[in-house]
């Protein structure tokens, strides 16, 4: 495991880079464990200061360290995100293996649910959601809802592969030695689907922040928990452009995008690593 | 649990493990309203004893592997079986493998293994050999875990391979190894009954000498039957104690391997025979003219008919039937005996 940490950061250019600026969000997320102040607080410190020696980044309309807010909107977005990216998953994995070995009419009836559900736009959804249960709508309501309807896709590219092994001779073998079926998926079929698993969790992680901070910016959300897109929108509420407070803009918007590239470019590189055709063209066969 | 594992009984008289009567099994396919039957075990009738080595012998797509299928309880639909009886007895135990599925599913691994076709795919890749282990066998033998890895690693050792395999993953080993790992597999738990389905295809002729000794040792040792399924006529020389014909799902002929090879009866067997190299023989091979039957539309009478070069009238409008022949077996042909293929 280690090694092939230590071969990729020297090898692979793109998890060096990526996994550098993960590592600069997740100092900031542990950062936010650390705060001076409650990161609900407002009018804790003077407003509208440029980023300076002594607020880096400078505060805001609202009394708030820009800093500090980062860091608590990143861990918030972060959680959100791996919360969703989990919810789904097991949910992926679990109608992905199911449907691509049992087949026949159950596949056809959860194949058909899938994709009815992969056809439906998200954002009006939650947008309905938002909208029907207003104060009820916290972000774990949210995670929920958004992780019911990002398993589409990851569970048919799942089935795929489970249509593939079921027809293998280890999955007969393990049928004809009375493995039951539920062993035979978690046990035969489960490890080998697992790196597709960890790439489209990446992949699926990036959607969920996406969409967190889409709904956030447009106010659909709990405004006074400090989300990256809970950042945008104060300062769009506030003004700030207009204020000249540009660093309340900017400073949320060049925080995630480090995020989403620092992502993407894991998610390429592991997938790249996992996949035996582009390992080899790497090694110059 | 050593009492049960004890109370296998001793391999003493040649008794009939196997017994099949007109067995039936099809490929039975319902699409667009139009019902299509590919039979591919129709009406076979066979026996195989105890501490003996039953071949199954044909061209591709005689039926060979369905009539295994059918007969371990392994098929799945399509495939039904239609007509007919498999019945094993192990020791005290009997069961009708089709009217007491739960006493099979029991049996399984315990009385009766399966060494499957490609077999170098029956470990799953992403998983550590001793996880095949305790997936298959673990269950069917009553051990604890330690016993049980015990058991394991004597067993491979026996089998010439060093216990450390089992911390492999199946990439690392050979194909030769791999294949041995599959027969420890298949006979770790002792079982009275092997089904071995072409295990030495797609190995060299080496590994292949040496997998065949090896399995003819288990078999030695175990005093288990096997039943060796391959097209490779050589293979069936140098192993099997008595050959079984198959041609277009059903058996063409039956018989003690040697008698057959010296003596054969039905023209089908004679050919396969005579396609056979033999060292210091520098004629060219004969290939028989045309193909196996459609076994969805198959030939009226005899399956073999219209590529038998001594076919006649009788042969294409009544089916022959399994009668005893001059070297000791049974024999489906007309003209059983009257063969010439030189």
């Amino acid at each position: 495991m280690f090694k092939v940490l230590r071969d990729l950061l020297r090898y692979n250019r793109e998890f060096l880079f990526g996994s550098l600026l993960i590592a600069i969000i997740l100092a900031v997320v542990v950062a936010s464990y650390f705060a001076p102040y409650d990161e609900m607080m407002t009018y804790a410190v003077i407003p509208d200061m440029p980023p300076g020696s002594e607020y880096w980044l400078g505060t805001n309309s609202r009394g708030q360290d820009m800093f500090w807010q980062l860091a608590a909107s990143m861990r918030n977005t972060l959680i959100f995100g791996i919360v969703v990216a989990l919810i789904s998953r097991v949910i992926a994995i679990a109608v992905g293996l199911i449907s691509g070995y049992v087949g026949g009419k159950t596949d056809q009836a959860i194949m058909a649910f899938n994709d009815t559900l992969g056809a439906l736009p998200n954002i009006p959804i939650l947008l309905l959601l938002v909208f029907v249960l207003r104060d009820q709508m916290t972000w774990p309501v949210l995670a929920l809802t958004a992780a019911l309807l990002g398993w589409t896709h990851d569970s048919r590219l799942i089935r795929s592969v489970a249509l593939s092994l079921r027809t293998r001779e280890f999955t007969r073998h393990a049928a004809f030695s009375g493995m039951r079926t539920t062993q035979i998926l978690l046990r035969e079929h489960l490890p080998y689907v697992m790196p597709i698993v960890f790439f489209t969790t990446m992949n699926n992680l990036i959607w969920a922040i996406g969409l967190e901070v889409t709904l956030s910016i447009l106010g659909f959300s709990d405004i006074n928990r400090p989300t990256i897109g809970g950042m945008i929108y104060w300062a769009n509420a506030h003004s700030a452009m207009v204020a000249g407070i540009w660093w309340w803009i900017a400073v949320p918007m060049v925080a995630v995008v480090m995020l989403f590239i620092g992502l993407f470019l894991l998610a390429m590189s592991v997938n790249e690593y996992i996949d035996p055709r582009s390992r080899l063209a790497r090694m110059g066969a | 649990m050593t009492e049960v594992l004890d109370f296998k009984p001793a391999v003493t008289q040649a008794q009939d493990v196997l017994t099949i009567r007109d067995l039936k099994a099809y490929y039975v396919n319902d699409m667009f309203g139009v019902r299509r039957e590919v039979r591919a075990v129709d009406g076979i009738s066979l026996t195989v004893r105890r501490n003996e080595v039953y071949g199954i012998a044909g061209e591709s797509s005689s039926g060979k592997t369905s009539l295994i299928k059918t007969l371990a309880g392994a098929i799945r639909p399509p495939m039904r079986v239609v007509d007919g009886s498999v019945n094993f007895s192990f020791g005290d135990t009997h069961i009708d493998v089709y009217a007491e599925p739960e006493k099979m599913k029991a049996a399984r691994w315990q009385n009766l293994s399966y060494i499957m076709q490609g077999s170098m795919s029956v470990l799953n890749p992403v998983r550590r050999i001793k996880h095949a282990f305790n997936d298959f066998a673990f269950r069917h033998m009553g051990l604890d875990r330690r016993a049980f890895r015990q058991r394991v690693e004597s067993h491979l050792q026996k089998l010439g391979l060093d216990p450390n395999v089992l911390e492999a993953f199946p990439h690392q080993l050979s194909g030769g190894m791999r294949q041995r790992v599959t027969i420890a597999l298949a006979t770790v738990c002792e079982p009275e009954f092997i089904i071995a389905d072409e295990p030495t295809t797609a190995l060299d002729v080496l590994v292949q000498q040496d997998v065949l000794g090896l399995l003819k040792e288990v078999q030695a040792r175990l005093g288990s039957s096997v039943v060796f399924v391959t097209h490779d006529m050589s293979v069936h020389a140098a192993i099997t104690d008595r050959l079984a014909i198959m041609y277009a799902g059903r058996l063409a002929e039956e018989g003690p391997t040697q008698a057959m090879f010296d003596n054969p009866q039905h023209p089908y067997t004679a050919h396969l025979i005579a396609s056979l190299p033999r060292i210091g023989d520098v004629s060219t091979r004969k290939s028989l003219a045309g193909k196996p039957p459609s076994l969805a539309n198959p030939p009226s009478g005899c399956r073999f008919h219209p590529r038998c070069p001594i076919a006649i009238d009788r042969c294409s409008k009544e089916v022959p039937e399994m009668l005893p022949s001059a070297i000791g077996g049974r024999v489906a042909c007309f003209r059983a005996g009257e063969v010439a293929v030189k």
